[in-house]
């Protein structure tokens, strides 16, 4: 470091009007009295002048003119002159605590505030995915008990129907066998290893064209208008998030599902993908998945109506 | 020893008294603070130089802040004040490098 500053220690004086900064040749060489004689070659690459003050003169050159003028100048009594640099000193000095402190103290007064901020913010989301979740699952509640009061009204064969439909639509918990899947990226890929949201809706769909009768992506039951989308890097399946690796599951029949679904296009790219990119892409029978009701349905244009009693 | 103690005071007053920050200022604080810093370790260099001056140490400061502070408000109007300021903070940080090591050079002869 010293062999590269050759003017750093002891020769302020000598640079206090500027002129080693820039010589008139251009270059810049060493001054010798680190290394060697004086008539060094010079340079090949110098360095410019900008950038050799830049690392040269930390020191404020005002320093080395002031010690020069008092060396020369005989100036006002020496005590006066001690008491006024005091004074300055004390004052600067002061001016250069009180910056350093009232920045820590704004500094640490916003930290909290930020963070606390933050936490509020999380905390809100929290407690709203919460109430969603007890919202549905109330939901669910409800409709069983639906069922069950219409069971016990006798309307048997109608109801068949109405089950056979709420089974399709996702609307019951279900169990039965089939298969799971589970996909991730590739390891520390960010760019080629990555799975889209395109990946996955071909995969389901593959899975739905194979005899599926029931799916879930990520432990979310998928329904007749469920969306598997992307936002940034995480996936939304119904717009509940879902994070990697994700296990679909697809409750079939066992002897054709998996036939079937080896044959799809969804199962031939994630094949691809596993032997090209490294993904991981596992495909397993299972003999008895269990998967929960979907969401009930958003109702947009029937309303309940108003209670009789 | 009365500068330490000047020093001292001065944080101590800014920590405790809790002044409000105008938000107008609040962007070039942390140019103020580099500059102060700056100023410290300059003077103290000064200082084992034996060319220390209390007039150059107090106008330097005041001189640096403010034209920082010019350099990050007139980038800041013409849309590059972020950039500005990591400039003033580059810059004044490499005298700050530059400044402790010829301290250490002084303190330890190495």
């Amino acid at each position: 470091m010293p062999d590269r500053q050759p003017a750093a220690d002891g020769s302020a004086g000598e640079r206090s009007d500027g002129t080693v900064a820039g010589r008139p040749d251009g270059s810049v060489r060493a001054d010798g009295s680190a290394e060697g004689p004086v008539t060094a070659l010079p340079r090949r690459n110098p360095r410019p002048a900008l950038l050799a003050s830049l690392l040269g003169d930390t020191l404020d050159p005002g320093y080395a003119e002031a010690a020069a003028r008092r060396g020369r100048v005989t100036g006002p009594a020496p005590s006066r002159r001690r008491l006024a640099g005091l004074w300055y000193l004390a004052a600067g000095v002061l001016a250069v605590g009180l910056v350093i402190g009232i920045a820590a103290r704004a500094t640490a007064q916003s930290a909290p505030g930020v963070e606390r901020t933050r936490s509020a913010l999380l905390d809100d989301v929290q407690s709203a995915q919460h109430r969603a979740d007890e919202l549905a699952a109330s939901a669910s509640d409800l409709a069983a008990q639906i069922r069950s009061t219409q069971a016990a009204l006798g309307a048997a064969r109608p109801l068949a129907t109405v089950q056979a439909l709420e089974r399709a639509g996702g609307l019951t918990a279900v169990h039965g066998p089939g298969l799971r899947i589970q996909v991730d990226g590739a390891q520390g890929g960010s760019g080629s290893g990555v799975i889209l949201d395109t990946d996955l809706q071909l995969l389901v769909n593959g899975l739905w064209a194979s005899g599926a009768e029931a799916v879930t992506v990520g432990g979310v039951r998928l329904q007749t208008t469920s969306a598997i989308r992307q936002a940034g890097g995480a996936i939304l399946v119904d717009n509940t998030p879902v994070f990697w690796p994700i296990t679909v599951e697809a409750i079939g029949n066992p002897a054709t599902l998996h036939v079937n679904f080896v044959g799809t296009e969804g199962f031939g790219r994630f094949s691809a993908f596993a032997s090209l990119y490294g993904i991981r892409f596992d495909l397993t029978a299972q003999p008895d998945l269990t998967m929960p009701a979907a969401a009930a349905p958003d109702l947009r244009y029937a309303s309940a109506a108003p209670t009789t009693r | 020893m009365y500068a330490a103690l000047a020093l001292l005071a001065g944080i101590v007053i800014g920590l405790f008294v809790q002044p409000t920050v105008p938000d107008w200022i609040a962007p070039y604080l942390p140019i103020a603070v580099i500059a102060a810093l700056d100023a410290v370790f300059g003077g103290l260099r000064a200082k084992l130089d034996r060319i220390f001056d209390a007039k150059v140490f107090v106008v330097s400061f005041v001189a640096n802040v403010l034209v920082a502070a010019l350099i990050v408000f007139l980038g800041d109007q013409l849309g590059v004040g972020n950039q500005l300021s990591t400039a003033v903070v580059v810059v004044l940080g490499i005298r700050i490098f530059g400044n402790v090591a010829a301290i250490r050079r002084h303190i330890f002869k190495a």
